[in-house]
């Protein structure tokens, strides 16, 4: 679970990581307030999830308060923006990178930082590793602080900065710790004209399987890219918002990806990506009711369940067809466990039960275009 | 002979007592597998399939000489059922729970290499040998899928495996060991981990590596075979290479970040390397048939 920057900047401050003063605004009029407190020039940081903010124009820098105000009612009204956060304008002399995640091959955390921040740090991995420096760091006996000490003279840091560096180093990784964190990352770091350490910006990922834990944060709406994604969530459906014309409603992570794959190889474009397997497969009608709802021509079912036996997904089908009377076609292609009476319950149905998945594809394709009926 | 487990292996089920436990206990034992004893707390005494259960992994190995740990245990416990394992001296594990904590999946991993010892999984079917042995929960009774024969098949996938499995045999083939190394982001053992197991096994032929997005373990397989560590033909099949970057698709593991992880540069590391890869799941039969005849 990513969280906003807000949210991220609470718990740096909690941890003792600076951050800018600033406040969040939902309004226009919350924001003319916040300038009154904290004073101008500002930043106005809109509080949604996708990167490249900057580059999208969502954090304008402002000198005024007629300035704030075209902004504010910019980014509230024309991008749909629910909330910005309101910020003082710090003055940079440079910037600094700095995460802690974890390396799944050498089963550590690791700290990665680098003297040259702000930048997309990928690029830089890619383009000049030799500025990157690491620390891994043992997660049973955590973080020492001589292991910070080392990392802050690799980085070419001295005095009071060095010093700073190195006690939001040892703050960032209890984080990463405390959090049950993917990824704790400050990109920028900054280092202001009058020699201060201040995190410009927070990244904070919580991995899904300690969220049981992790309970300050509940997945709320503003969490998901749309609301059916929302709703499939609520019934623990994985699910995602497509735009294409074939609904996929399919068994097991791999295979519902390679259905997607295979759709695009013949020409096809996808409308929804839903997982019905695993702990999901008698959940037949909500996955369907999902799938009706979005304007896709074809629903294609493929499964080829270990667990999930054949025959239960067959029977969910054939209720959910008889309760929700879908208006497109149904595409089945149900294997595994029992699935010689998977076949026979279909057919009984009056459906025409396919066993191989790309005749599948293809056959969802060509109805799809129109070029045939179920 | 075959890898991790084989006829003589004695196995030892860890939460045996539960709906998954003693169901796939008794399918294990139907294959031939070698259940020895089981373990749930406050459960010495019962039997599950005509199997002992102990209180703890230390009171059952004081009892059996095990090989092998296999665990139906929910997420939350299974860091401590592992270093339960590990404690009794057990140096093959198999997890197949689907939702083990980042961090504490990053310190078993940790725990198991520096004694030496194999974890497979979470999030996995687990690890079969059809018509010898199984440790977790295949459906080894449909032969268009598990059959014996001398292809190793590795994989990321539960479904997948299923439906790229049986275009091997398909096309003529069988399977001599298949691993499951599970759709988390941080597996406790990686493929080309196992592939000197692979290298060694005298019944693989080849292997099939079953791989998606996100990871560098595909990379990692391109590696062992520049380098001469397996020397063996490899055929791959990787999902989700026309899937948009940043979204999940599915497995934890499987998402493309900052323009890593992606399928076209897997497909390049393993290309380059000198396997092949096949677009589709019907072709990883073809590309077989071609390479072994």
């Amino acid at each position: 679970m990513r969280l906003f920057e807000y949210q991220g900047k609470e718990v740096f401050h909690k941890q003792g990581i600076p951050i800018p003063a600033g406040k969040l605004a939902g309004s226009v009029d919350d924001v003319i307030e916040v300038l009154k407190k904290i004073g101008l020039p500002c930043v106005l940081k809109s509080q949604v999830l996708c990167g490249g903010r900057g580059k999208a124009g969502l954090i304008p820098f402002v000198r005024t308060e007629e300035e704030a105000v075209i902004e504010a009612e910019r980014l509230f009204t024309k991008e749909q923006i629910p909330r910005l956060l309101v910020e003082e304008a710090v003055d940079i002399d440079r910037e600094i990178y700095l995460s802690v995640t974890v390396d799944p091959v050498d089963a550590k955390a690791v700290i990665i930082a680098s003297a040259e921040g702000g930048i997309d740090i990928e690029q830089l991995a890619k383009n000049d590793p030799d500025k990157i420096v690491k620390e891994p760091v043992d997660m049973t006996a955590g973080l020492s602080p001589f292991q910070v000490n080392d990392l802050v003279y690799r980085l070419g840091l001295t005095g009071d900065v060095a010093k700073q560096v190195k006690h939001i180093m040892m703050s960032l990784y209890r984080i990463f710790a405390v959090y049950d964190a993917e990824l704790v990352e400050i990109n920028p770091l900054f280092v202001t004209k009058q020699g201060s350490v201040i995190a410009g910006d927070s990244k904070l990922m919580i991995d899904e399987n300690s969220m049981y834990r992790q309970q300050t944060y509940k997945r709320t709406r503003e969490y998901y890219d749309s609301d059916m994604e929302f709703e499939a969530a609520q019934d623990g459906i994985p699910y995602l918002q497509f735009d294409g014309d074939i609904s996929l409603m399919c068994a097991g992570a791999g295979l519902t990806t390679t259905v997607y794959d295979l759709i695009h190889y013949e020409g096809g474009s996808v409308s929804n990506y839903l997982e019905f397997g695993g702990p999901n497969y008698r959940k037949a009608i909500r996955a369907m009711e999902l799938c009706l709802r979005n304007k896709s021509k074809v629903i294609l079912i493929v499964t080829f369940g270990t667990i999930a036996r054949a025959d239960i997904m067959a029977e969910g089908v054939v209720d959910a067809i008889k309760r929700l009377n879908p208006d497109r076609p149904i595409i089945t292609c149900i294997r595994g466990t029992n699935e010689e009476e998977a076949v026979r319950i279909l057919q009984e149905a009056g459906l025409d039960p396919v066993f191989d998945t790309e005749e599948a594809v293809r056959k969802a394709v060509a109805i799809a275009r129109g070029e045939c009926q179920a | 002979m075959s890898i991790f487990i084989d006829k003589d292996t004695k196995v030892l089920v860890q939460g045996m007592t539960g709906r998954e436990g003693s169901f796939w206990t008794k399918h294990m034992i139907d294959m031939g597998t070698q259940v020895i004893a089981g373990v749930t707390p406050g459960k010495e005494g019962q039997e599950v399939a005509g199997r002992p259960v102990y209180h703890s992994v230390r009171r059952a190995v004081n009892d059996y000489a095990i090989d092998a740990a296999m665990l139906f245990v929910p997420p939350r416990y299974t860091k401590d059922a592992v270093f339960e394992a590990l404690d009794g001296g057990i140096r093959k594990i198999v997890t197949v729970a689907d939702g083990i904590p980042l961090h504490e999946m990053v310190e078993i991993r940790a725990a198991a290499r520096s004694c030496g010892a194999v974890v497979v999984g979470g999030n996995t079917s687990g690890v079969i040998s059809p018509g010898k042995a199984m440790m977790g929960m295949f459906p080894y009774w449909i032969d268009r899928v598990y059959k014996p024969g001398t292809i190793g098949v590795m994989t990321r996938s539960g479904s997948l495996t299923n439906e790229v499995t049986s275009m091997v045999v398909r096309a003529g083939f069988g399977v001599s060991s298949l691993i499951g190394i599970g759709g988390d982001p941080v597996p406790g053992i990686r493929f080309a981990e196992m592939l000197p197991l692979y290298e060694t096994d005298p019944e693989t032929q080849a292997v099939v590596i079953i791989g998606e997005l996100g990871g560098t373990m595909e990379e990692e397989v391109a590696e062992a075979i520049v380098e001469g560590v397996f020397t063996k033909p490899v055929v791959a099949f990787l999902g989700g290479r026309t899937a948009p970057e940043g979204k999940r698709m599915g497995h934890a593991g499987a998402i493309v970040t900052g323009g890593k992880g992606t399928v076209k540069e897997k497909v390049i590391a393993l290309t380059d390397a000198g396997a092949l890869v096949a677009e589709r799941p019907r072709f990883v039969g073809d590309l077989l048939k071609g390479l072994l005849g």
